[in-house]
Order: C-alpha cells, then sequence, then structure tokens
C-alpha cells in the first residue's frame, strides 16, 4: 500500500510535502536507540516522539512514513528535516493502540 | 582477504545507557557504555583526570554479522551515531557532505574519546561494514549513507549534528539513583 492510499484510507493530517513511497511494514517505538536497530525499510513508525533526533534515526533505516499520535505535532525544522529526507509526516488525534488497530483493520500487517 | 560480498546483520544488541564524563582538571570529555540498571554518576580520579558525571541517555550498542560467511565486525569501539549538519569549511566531514551532493547523508560514528590523544577512533573495518549494513537496506532511490568515524571531524566536541540518543527519558531514574546512593553512603 502506498503512503497516500494509507493516508487518505485512516483519515491522517499531512503535516509536510512527502514521497508516495510503498509501505511495507509497521513499527511502533518512541526511542531512537530501538528505531535504529529494529525498523525496517519502508516502514511506517508509529510514535508519540516529535524531536529531531527521531528523523535522524527513522532516515538512516529509511523508514517512509511517521504517525505521530494523540495529536503530537513536531516543530517546523523537524518537518524542515523530514521533508529533505522524503519522509511524510502525518498526525492522528487516536492513541498508539487504537491507530495500531485501524491498521489492522484496513489489512496492514 | 575474504572473497564473501558480506551481507550484514545486527548481532549482539545491548540496552543500556551512554554515560558522559568531564574532567574537571583539563576539559577531556569522555564516554562509556554501562549495561547496569541505573547509570554510575560516580566521580573519581584516574591518573591525572578528576573524572565528572556530565550526563547520560539510553542507547544501544550493536555489533554487525555477515549473514553469508558468519564473519563478525566487534562495533563495541562506537558509543553512537550523529546525523551530520556540519557546514564548517574547514571540517572533512562537512566537506564531504557538500561534494556527495542532496542524496547523501552523512553520520559520524562516535568514538569513547572525542580527543583522539592516544589515536584510537572507530576502527576502519567497523566504518566499512556499517556502509554496507545501513546501505543494502535502502530503498530510495538516489539516497545514500555515509558513516564516517569522528576523529574525520574537525573538532567533534564542536561539531553540529543531530545525536541519535534518547535524552531525557531516564532522568528520573537518575535521580532516583542518585538520591539512593546518598542515602546508602550515609
Amino acid at each position: 500500500m502506498k503512503v497516500k492510499e494509507l493516508a487518505d484510507k485512516l483519515g491522517l493530517k499531512a503535516v509536510n510535502a512527502y514521497k508516495d513511497k510503498d509501505v511495507e511494514s509497521v513499527y511502533i517505538s518512541d526511542m531512537v536507540s530501538d528505531i535504529i536497530t529494529a525498523a525496517k525499510a519502508n516502514s511506517l513508525l508509529i510514535t508519540l516522539q516529535t524531536h529531531k533526533s527521531l528523523i535522524a534515526a527513522a532516515n538512516l533505516v529509511d523508514v517512509a512514513m511517521i504517525v505521530f499520535v494523540k495529536g503530537k505535532t513536531p516543530a517546523s525544522d523537524v518537518v524542515e528535516l523530514a521533508t529533505k529526507a522524503g519522509i511524510g509526516l502525518f498526525v492522528s488525534e487516536a492513541d498508539t493502540w487504537t491507530f495500531a488497530r485501524k491498521l489492522a483493520e484496513i489489512g496492514l500487517k | 582477504m575474504s572473497a564473501c560480498k558480506h551481507r550484514w546483520s545486527m548481532t549482539n544488541i545491548r540496552q543500556g545507557y551512554l554515560v558522559i564524563e568531564g574532567c574537571f582538571e583539563c576539559g577531556a570529555r569522555s564516554s562509556f557504555f554501562s549495561t547496569e540498571t541505573f547509570p554510575p554518576i560516580d566521580e573519581y580520579q584516574e591518573g591525572k583526570h578528576f573524572w565528572v558525571h556530565l550526563g547520560n541517555y539510553q542507547a544501544v550498542k550493536f555489533d554487525l554479522v555477515c549473514d553469508l560467511c558468519r564473519k563478525t565486525v566487534n562495533l563495541s569501539d562506537m558509543m553512537g551515531l550523529m546525523l551530520s549538519t556540519c557546514q564548517d569549511s574547514d571540517c572533512e566531514v562537512a566537506r564531504l557532505a557538500k561534494r556527495e551532493g542532496p542524496g547523501a547523508w552523512v553520520y559520524v560514528a562516535l568514538c569513547a574519546d572525542s580527543t583522539h590523544r592516544a589515536g584510537r577512533c572507530v576502527s576502519d573495518e567497523g566504518i566499512e561494514a556499517l556502509n554496507r549494513y545501513f546501505n543494502q537496506n535502502i530503498k530510495a532511490p538516489g539516497k545514500k549513507i555515509i558513516v564516517v568515524p569522528c576523529r574525520l571531524c574537525s573538532s567533534i566536541d564542536k561539531c553540529r549534528g543531530i545525536v541519535i540518543a534518547d535524552t531525557g527519558l531516564t532522568d528520573l531514574d537518575a535521580q532516583t539513583a542518585q538520591a539512593e546512593r546518598q542515602r546508602q553512603r550515609g
């Protein structure tokens, strides 16, 4: 499933201009040290963290898109870095568990 | 020389703390990885240095193993990774990023001793394996990860970058540990 299709199905609010990559897996983490060892290329990352270090880690492992749950919105310098890296940033008002369930409901596992 | 076209995976992944210390006397900085439940914050004399705890953050260490020939590269000399945003024209890391263009992302592999006075840094073998590992998994066309050792920075203490670190998450743990140690000392 592509980033745009996924965002449309889930009603996500895009924070930046993004590249419409294939999304091949999902990873949930709020720790950058965990992301660099476990997240996969072209994955959807679900997190509460909105700092720059998160983008540095996501870019290293080639994450396709990041969804900030509970309505968290990143600062402009974070958005700028993610845009440069081609990583789509999205905001969901749902909490992590609720959002993960929505992903399963639309067939992403 | 091995003929194997290595295909690297992470192995021996350890969770812990990166502890940073500074010398009260000469201003040198040093760091080490701890797997203790609470990060050590003790001050102590070591030769001419008097080390003072400057900070710590949750971190991970790992080695790389080749899926094909089972060769392992030990990365215990690497304390962390930093995405370089350096624009100092006197710094080789900044010049490299500029030369490589917009699709290249330069990450600095940080060793324990920022002064490099002992002549040690992250090994060449480790740097080569890290480069292959991170690039073999990239799917974005035109994107390239370049990992360089921190000895390439003109000054790692002044170098601009984004350290991949979980700062602040365990501040309460550290305060608890400090209070507990002070209580035990009476």
